[in-house]
C-alpha cells in the first residue's frame, strides 16, 4: 500500500512537471484527470471520483501494479498522456476530455426535447418468447388470436410480452439509467467513506488485449507503423487507374442523354413576341398548331411583323416620291387649302421662286400642334397598338412582370439573341432527311405525283365523258359540277401540303383555303421558294396578301 | 353465465338500508362493455373519476381469464419500432386488452405507455383530397377511384375499409401480420355481421333498420365495385361481400379520428392503428391519445395523476357523449352505466333537479356531472354509477332559482316517472330476468347475437336503475 501511494504521489509530480503549461492545475485535479480517464474507458460517462491525497492511503480501487522500484525512482516520461487534449469543464466540475465521445453526457435535463423518448425506446428489450403461429399475410384475418372457444392452451411464456419498465415517468429519466446497469452508480461515485470496501473493478467488466498479439506485419505496414518513407497507398492494394478514354473515344461514345434538360435553349423562354403570338391566337388573328406557339411560329410573327412594317414604310415612301412632298404632307396640314399637286407647286416656283422646301415651310407654319403631334406619331390619344393595348393584365406581366420601368419578369431581354435551333440529337449524324422521308413514305417524288395526278385528270375527263350524256338528258347547271369539282382539289392539294410540316400552314388553314387560286397562276411552292432563297420574302408576303 | 367471466361486484346491486324494494337477491350483471377488442369485463360500474387516487380500486377480474397475447405480436411492431412501456397485451375469452404489468403512481404530467410510428397506422384524410399516410397507394390504382368514387361527406368507412384490404393485399405490407391478430368474422361484434334475426333480438326497431342500411350499403357498394369486369388486382382484395363486410366492420369499429401534423400539414384522419385500437372502451378512461409530432408517433398517454395498479386494463373513451345505440352501431356494443343514455319521458312529471343531485351526491355542470364520493358519503355509497348519473341528466327536471321543493309533490313526480318507466319496460317482449336466462342458457352464441341480447338487457337495466333511483329520491327526500 505505502508502495501505491508512493506511486501516485510520483506520478502526480511527474504529471504536474508535465502539466506545467497549465499552471492553474493543483496536484488533485491532476490526479483526478488520471483517474478519471481511466474509469471512463469503461463507462461512457465520466464518473465523478473524488479521492483526496490524503485520503489515498485506504484507496484500494485499482488493482496494486507493482511495477516501480523499490527506489523510488522514476522515469516520467515513462507515463503516457492521454491520447487527447481535456479541460476544465464547469458544467460538471471536473476535467474532461475536450474532443471525441468521452465527453461526459449531462443529466437528462439538458438533453434537447425528445433525446429521453428515443433512449427509452431504445432501452425497451426486444421480446424473447417465441410464437407458435405462422403469419397468413393477410390471407386469414384473425388467425393468430387465440381463440378462447377452441380452448388454446397458453404459450407457457408468460412473459411473452415483456414490455419495458420504463423508468419513473417522463420526468426522472436520470443520469443514472445510462450508466451501466450492473454496477451500481453509487459504487462507482467513490467518495471518501465509500472506499472502505475496497471493489475490484476488473471483475466486473471484460478487459481487452491483456495479452499482446503477434505481430505479423507486412512491409508496407511495419514502414508505416514506424514511420518511415512509404507510399500513401499500399502497393499491394493498389488498383492501377483505368485509363480515361481519348476524346476521340468519348465523341464516338457519346451517349444522348435520356430526358434531359442539356440546354438552357430548350426552355421556352416567355418573350415579348412569344406573348404576342399569343395573345393574337386568343384574339384569332392568327391560328397556332398547339397551346404554345413554337419557336418557329414565334419567329415567323416576328418576321411577318418586321416585313409588314417595312413594306408600309415602303409604300409611305413610294407614295411620297409619288405624289410630291407637298401633296403628301398637306394630309396633316389642314389649314393649306392650296392646291398641292406638283404641278402647281411647279407653277407656283415659278411664279414667286419660292422652292419646294420653302413652300413646305411655309405650309408647316400652317399646321396646328395637334396636326404635328399626329404627324409625328406622339399623339398619345391614338392608340398605336390595338393588340398590345388589349392584351389581359396576366399577359402584360408575363412579359415585364407588370412593370415596365423595373421589369421583375424576363429582365434580360435580347431582341437580337441568336436561336440556337440544335435540337437534342445534334450529336447524331445528320439523317439524310429525302431518303428517310422517302423510305417512310412521307414524301412523293414529283415522277409519282405527277402520274397520280394525270390519272386523276383522266379521271375526270372520263368522268365527264360519262356525264355528257347524263348532262344532255337532264339539264344540270353545269357550274355545280365545276364547283365541286375544283372543292375536290384544293382539298386533295390541302391534303398534300400537310406532309409538310411547315407550321404556318398547319395554323391557320384559312390561308391555304384562299390561297388555291393564286396557286394556279403562280404555283410557286414553299419547297421551291426556300430553295431559290431570295424569294423567301416573297413567299412570306404572299400570306400576307391574302390576310 | 358460467362461461362468462364475471366481474364480482364489490358492492352489491342495491344496498339501500331502508329500502323496500322488492329484487334484493339479484345476479349481478357482468356490466360488459363489450367493445371492439371484446376484452372481458370492463369496470364498469366504477364511479366518476374524481378523487380516485383516495379509493382503492377493486381488482375486477381474476387474472386467470387473461393470458397473455402471441409473442408475435408485440414482436412484429417491436421490429418496426412500437414501443410498449408498462403495459402488456392479454387476451381473455372476449378478445384483447391491453393491461398494466406494474403499479403506476400518480404523476403530475401524462406518461406514455405505447408509441406508435405513422408508418404502421393506415390513414385517409377526412375530406378531400384524399392522402394518404403512408402513402401505399400507387399512382394510377383502380383502388383510388374506388376511394374516390365514395361520398365525401359520409362514406368514410367505405374507403377505410378498401384502404385496409388493400394494405392486406399488399406485399410487405405490416398489416399483412397484424390483420392474423384482428378479430375474425365469428369474433366480430359489429351489427354489421348481424344476421337478420340478430337485428330483431335487438327490440329497437331505429337500430336494426339503420344496421340493415348500412349492410346494404356495404353490399351496394361491394356489387357496384366487385363486379365480374372488375380487374383482378380489386378482384382478389375481397372475392366475396362477407370480406368486405367484415373490412367494414373493422373499420368502423377501429377507425380513430384524430388530428395529426406531418411538417407543415395538419390534417384531420380517420386511421387504423395498430397497437392502439386494442385499447378498450370506458366511460372514465384512463387513458388518451396523443400525436407526437415530431418523429410522427402516436403516443398512448396515462392521464395526469392516475393511479394505476399492475394488472388493470388501460382504457380509452372511443365516443364522448353518445348513446348506447351509437355505440351498438359503430362498435357493437352497449353498456348498462352509460353516463349518455337518454330516455324519452313523455309527461309532464318532474322533479327538482338540486334535490335530485345532493342526494345522489353528484357535482358538477350537466355536462360533466361526477359522483362526489369521499366527501359527504362516507358509507361508501357504491350506487351511484353512471346510469344515475344518465338519469340525472335525462330525467325530467325543474329548477326554480331558490325556490325549495314539495316534498309531497316531488314523491308524486317521482312515482309518475316510475310508472312511465314501468310501462316503458312493459313494452319490450322480454323483461331483463329472461334476457339474462337467454343469455346463460347459451353459452356459445354468436358475438353478435350475444351483443343484440346484451343491448336490450341494458336498456331494460338502466330502466331499473332509474327506477331505484328514483326510490331513493323519495326516501331521502326529506333530508
Amino acid at each position: 500500500m505505502a508502495s501505491l501511494s508512493t506511486t501516485w504521489l510520483y506520478q502526480d509530480r511527474g504529471l504536474k512537471c508535465l502539466f506545467s503549461v497549465n499552471g492553474s492545475l493543483a496536484g488533485q485535479s491532476c490526479f483526478q484527470y488520471f483517474q478519471t480517464s481511466f474509469v471512463g474507458s469503461f463507462s461512457a460517462q465520466s464518473v465523478k471520483v473524488r479521492v483526496g491525497v490524503s485520503s489515498n492511503g485506504k484507496t484500494n480501487l485499482f488493482p496494486c501494479v507493482k511495477c516501480v522500484k523499490k527506489d523510488g525512482s522514476f522515469d516520467p516520461l515513462s507515463v503516457e498522456r492521454p491520447p487527447y487534449y481535456s479541460y476544465m469543464d464547469s458544467t460538471s466540475g471536473q476535467m474532461e476530455p475536450a474532443s471525441g465521445a468521452r465527453a461526459s453526457i449531462p443529466g437528462q435535463e439538458y438533453w434537447p426535447e425528445g433525446t429521453a423518448n428515443r433512449v427509452r425506446a431504445a432501452r425497451a428489450p426486444e421480446p424473447t418468447a417465441k410464437s407458435k403461429g405462422s403469419p397468413s399475410y393477410g390471407k386469414n384475418p384473425g388467425s393468430r388470436r387465440k381463440k378462447y372457444k377452441t380452448g388454446i392452451v397458453a404459450a407457457g411464456s408468460s412473459d411473452g410480452i415483456c414490455t419495458v419498465e420504463s423508468s419513473e415517468g417522463d420526468g426522472t429519466v436520470g443520469s443514472a439509467e445510462l450508466t451501466i446497469d450492473t454496477s451500481d452508480p453509487a459504487a462507482l461515485e467513490t467518495s471518501g467513506n465509500v472506499t472502505e470496501e475496497p471493489k475490484d473493478l476488473s471483475t466486473d467488466y471484460v478487459v481487452y488485449g491483456t495479452e499482446p498479439e503477434e505481430e505479423n506485419f507486412s512491409d508496407y505496414e511495419l514502414k508505416k507503423k514506424l514511420g518511415e518513407p512509404h507510399p500513401f497507398i499500399d502497393p499491394n492494394a493498389k488498383k492501377p487507374t483505368e485509363e480515361p478514354l481519348s476524346s476521340e473515344e468519348l465523341w464516338w461514345n457519346w451517349r444522348k442523354p435520356e430526358k434531359e434538360l442539356w440546354s438552357r435553349w430548350q426552355r421556352r423562354r416567355p418573350d415579348v413576341e412569344t406573348v404576342f403570338v399569343k395573345a393574337m391566337a386568343e384574339t384569332g388573328q392568327v391560328k397556332l398548331y398547339g397551346d404554345h406557339p413554337t419557336l418557329t411560329e414565334t419567329n415567323l410573327y416576328r418576321a411577318r411583323r418586321h416585313l409588314y412594317k417595312e413594306e408600309r414604310l415602303q409604300a409611305e415612301q413610294e407614295r411620297l416620291e409619288r405624289i410630291g412632298p407637298m401633296a403628301y404632307y398637306s394630309e396633316w396640314v389642314k389649314a393649306w387649302k392650296r392646291d398641292t399637286s406638283r404641278e402647281a407647286v411647279q407653277k407656283h416656283f415659278e411664279e414667286t421662286g419660292e422652292e419646294e422646301n420653302m413652300q413646305l415651310i411655309k405650309m408647316f407654319q400652317h399646321q396646328t400642334d395637334r396636326e404635328y403631334r399626329i404627324m409625328m406619331g406622339t399623339d398619345v390619344r391614338i392608340r398605336r397598338d390595338p393588340l398590345a393595348m388589349r392584351m389581359r393584365g396576366d399577359q402584360i406581366k408575363e412579359i415585364w412582370g407588370g412593370d415596365p420601368v423595373y421589369p421583375t419578369v424576363n429582365y434580360i431581354q435580347d431582341p437580337n439573341e441568336v436561336i440556337d435551333y440544335r435540337g437534342p440529337d445534334f450529336h447524331e449524324p445528320t439523317p439524310n432527311m429525302l431518303a428517310y422521308l422517302l423510305e417512310h413514305g412521307k414524301i412523293t417524288p414529283r415522277e409519282e405525283i405527277e402520274k397520280v395526278l394525270a390519272k386523276q385528270k383522266i379521271e375526270e375527263h372520263e368522268l365527264t365523258d360519262v356525264d355528257e350524256a347524263m348532262a344532255q338528258a337532264v339539264d344540270i347547271g353545269e357550274n355545280d359540277d365545276e364547283v365541286e369539282d375544283s372543292d375536290v382539289e384544293g382539298v386533295d392539294e390541302v391534303d398534300e401540303k400537310i406532309t409538310r410540316n411547315w407550321s404556318v400552314l398547319k395554323s391557320n388553314p384559312e390561308l391555304r383555303k384562299s390561297k388555291e387560286k393564286p396557286k394556279k397562276e403562280d404555283p410557286l411552292t414553299l419547297k421551291e421558294a426556300v430553295e431559290d432563297s431570295e424569294n423567301l420574302t416573297d413567299f412570306l408576303m404572299d400570306f400576307e396578301e391574302d390576310e | 353465465m358460467a362461461s362468462l367471466p364475471l366481474q364480482q361486484h364489490s358492492h352489491p346491486f342495491f344496498n339501500y338500508k331502508g329500502s323496500s324494494h322488492g329484487c334484493s337477491p339479484r345476479p349481478s350483471y357482468p356490466f360488459l362493455c363489450n367493445n371492439r377488442n371484446k376484452v372481458g369485463p370492463i369496470r364498469a360500474s366504477t364511479d366518476i373519476p374524481l378523487l380516485r387516487l383516495l379509493q382503492p380500486r377493486q381488482v375486477e377480474e381474476s387474472p386467470s381469464e387473461l393470458e397473455p397475447a402471441d409473442p408475435d405480436f408485440y414482436r412484429i411492431g417491436y421490429v418496426r419500432s412500437v414501443r410498449a412501456y408498462g403495459v402488456e397485451f392479454m387476451e381473455g375469452p372476449n378478445g384483447f386488452g391491453v393491461y398494466a404489468s406494474k403499479d403506476v403512481e400518480p404523476l403530475r404530467r401524462a406518461r406514455v405507455i405505447m408509441e406508435i410510428p405513422l408508418e404502421l397506422m393506415l390513414t385517409i384524410s377526412q375530406k378531400l383530397p384524399w392522402m394518404f399516410f403512408p402513402d401505399i397507394i400507387p399512382l394510377g390504382h383502380p383502388i383510388f377511384d374506388i376511394i374516390n368514387s365514395t361520398n365525401p361527406e359520409t362514406d368514410w368507412d367505405l374507403r377505410l375499409a378498401c384502404l385496409l384490404l388493400f394494405a392486406f393485399d399488399r406485399e410487405g405490407n405490416f398489416w399483412q401480420l397484424y390483420g392474423d391478430f384482428l378479430p375474425s368474422a365469428d369474433e366480430c361484434t359489429s351489427l354489421l355481421l348481424a344476421t337478420e334475426e340478430d337485428l330483431l333480438e335487438l327490440q329497437d326497431q331505429d337500430l336494426a333498420s339503420t344496421m340493415r342500411a348500412q349492410k346494404q350499403r356495404a353490399i351496394e357498394f361491394w356489387e357496384k365495385n366487385w363486379h365480374s369486369a372488375a380487374p383482378l388486382k380489386i378482384k382478389r382484395l375481397a372475392r366475396d361481400p362477407e370480406r368486405f363486410v367484415w373490412a367494414m366492420s373493422i373499420a368502423q369499429s377501429r377507425c380513430i379520428n384524430l388530428q395529426m401534423r406531418i411538417g407543415a400539414l395538419v390534417q384531420d384522419a380517420n386511421m387504423l392503428i395498430p397497437y392502439a385500437d386494442m385499447l378498450n372502451h370506458s366511460f372514465q378512461p384512463n387513458c388518451f391519445f396523443h400525436w407526437r409530432f415530431k418523429d410522427r408517433m402516436l403516443e398512448v398517454m396515462i392521464n395526469a395523476g392516475q393511479r394505476i395498479k399492475k394488472g388493470e386494463e388501460m382504457t380509452i373513451d372511443y365516443l364522448k357523449g353518445k348513446k348506447n345505440n351509437m355505440f351498438m352501431q359503430r362498435y357493437g356494443f352497449s353498456s348498462s352505466v352509460n353516463p349518455w343514455d337518454v330516455i324519452q319521458f313523455s309527461g309532464n312529471a318532474q322533479v327538482h333537479l338540486d334535490s335530485f343531485l345532493s342526494v345522489f351526491n353528484i357535482s358538477g355542470l350537466p355536462e360533466e356531472y361526477f359522483h362526489n364520493t369521499g366527501q359527504l358519503s362516507d358509507d361508501g355509497d357504491s350506487f351511484v354509477d353512471g346510469a344515475v348519473i344518465a338519469a340525472a341528466r335525462t330525467l325530467p327536471t325543474w329548477s326554480d332559482g331558490d325556490m325549495p321543493p314539495v316534498p309531497s309533490k316531488e314523491r308524486k313526480a317521482a312515482r309518475q316517472l316510475q310508472e312511465e318507466c314501468q310501462q316503458l319496460l312493459a313494452e319490450f317482449p322480454t323483461n331483463f330476468q329472461q334476457d339474462q336466462q337467454i343469455l346463460d342458457s347459451m353459452p356459445d352464441v354468436r358475438k353478435t347475437l350475444e351483443a343484440a341480447i346484451k343491448y336490450r338487457l341494458n336498456r331494460k337495466l338502466f330502466l331499473e336503475k332509474i327506477i331505484q333511483a328514483l326510490d331513493i329520491y323519495q326516501t331521502r327526500l326529506l333530508f
